[in-house]
């Protein structure tokens, strides 16, 4: 990748359970929906290196980062990711159970809906 | 006092990684082990059925001599200052945004260093972020894949390790150094 100033951030992608950087450094400050439709278009022509061409490939439920250059890390960052909710495996039923929400574990009627 | 909020997945394998830190370590949940839990969480057998943080207490005692406070109820906005009062890090391994928002208010207004962990769906990305930088994404829709079958044990113990990592760092000399972290690689933010 070219040397990124100080306004630019490398983009991040993780997709697929692979993970990749944009060819190119974008501007730091670029929208999330512009930064989401570079991605789209480089993922669906196979344009990232490290994931594979995906022609279906659709961001608009992923999150938008930006980490500023740190002493770890000496370049701006911006990562697409998918949504990160869980701290703990919980199923999707945990999340409306009646007897999890008043506190107590959830009914364990092993429903992974 | 290291107090880690949630010992499922992510939380208990944070705390047998944390183990050789010279800090207290509380823990809270007030869930239960079930049976699907120890294919992905640091609870064995045994401790089906019990208290997750009393499982984890007595796995702690039982394989290193490790002593851990525990606490086995639901950290709600009433009891929340007495649980964390004598915290001087919080780590968040929650698994729900209104838990999260509650503990993430709690260590804004009083200024307390906190690390989240956080997982995607399927084992996806897993994230260890500073609270500064930390923003709560909105829950997933019905339908989405969980991390609760064995298929991400690695996942989730990597994710957490990276989590122990930040603790470790942190301890050390203050630094509040993150992690993304994603199926194949990770990188520090």
């Amino acid at each position: 990748m070219n040397d990124i100033k100080d306004t630019e951030a490398r983009v991040n992608i993780t997709y697929g359970g692979k993970n990749g950087d944009l060819p190119d450094p974008v501007f730091f400050q670029s929208t999330d929906g512009d930064v989401k439709n570079w991605v789209t278009e480089a993922v669906r022509a196979g344009s990232v290196p490290g994931l594979d061409a995906a022609p279906n490939a659709d961001f608009s439920d992923f999150v938008v980062d930006r980490f500023a250059a740190s002493e770890a890390r000496p370049y701006n960052l911006i990562q697409l990711r998918p949504k990160t909710p869980f701290g703990f495996a919980s199923c999707d039923h945990c999340a409306e159970c009646l007897m999890k929400r008043v506190g107590m574990s959830c009914c364990g009627c092993g429903s992974k809906r | 006092m290291i107090v880690v909020v949630g010992v499922g997945a992510l939380g208990s394998h944070l705390v047998q990684f944390i183990r050789n830190e010279k800090v207290d370590i509380k823990v809270i949940d007030f869930d239960r082990v079930e049976q699907k839990n120890v294919m992905s969480q640091f609870h064995g057998k045994p401790g089906v059925g019990k208290n997750k943080v009393a499982a984890l207490q007595q796995t702690m005692d039982f394989l290193f001599k490790r002593q851990i406070a525990v606490v086995s109820n639901k950290l709600v906005a009433e009891n929340i200052d007495a649980l964390m009062r004598r915290a001087t890090l919080v780590v968040d391994c929650l698994d729900n945004g209104a838990s999260r928002k509650l503990v993430q208010d709690y260590v804004r207004e009083h200024g307390l260093p906190c690390l989240h962990g956080a997982l995607a769906p399927g084992g996806a990305f897993g994230r260890s972020i500073w609270d500064d930088q930390f923003v709560i994404d909105s829950e997933v829709g019905a339908g989405a894949a969980t991390c609760e079958d064995g298929e991400f044990l690695p996942f989730i113990a990597l994710t957490a390790a990276y989590m122990a990592r930040s603790v470790q760092l942190f301890l050390k000399d203050g630094k509040k150094v993150g992690f993304s972290i994603s199926p194949v690689s990770a990188v520090a933010i």
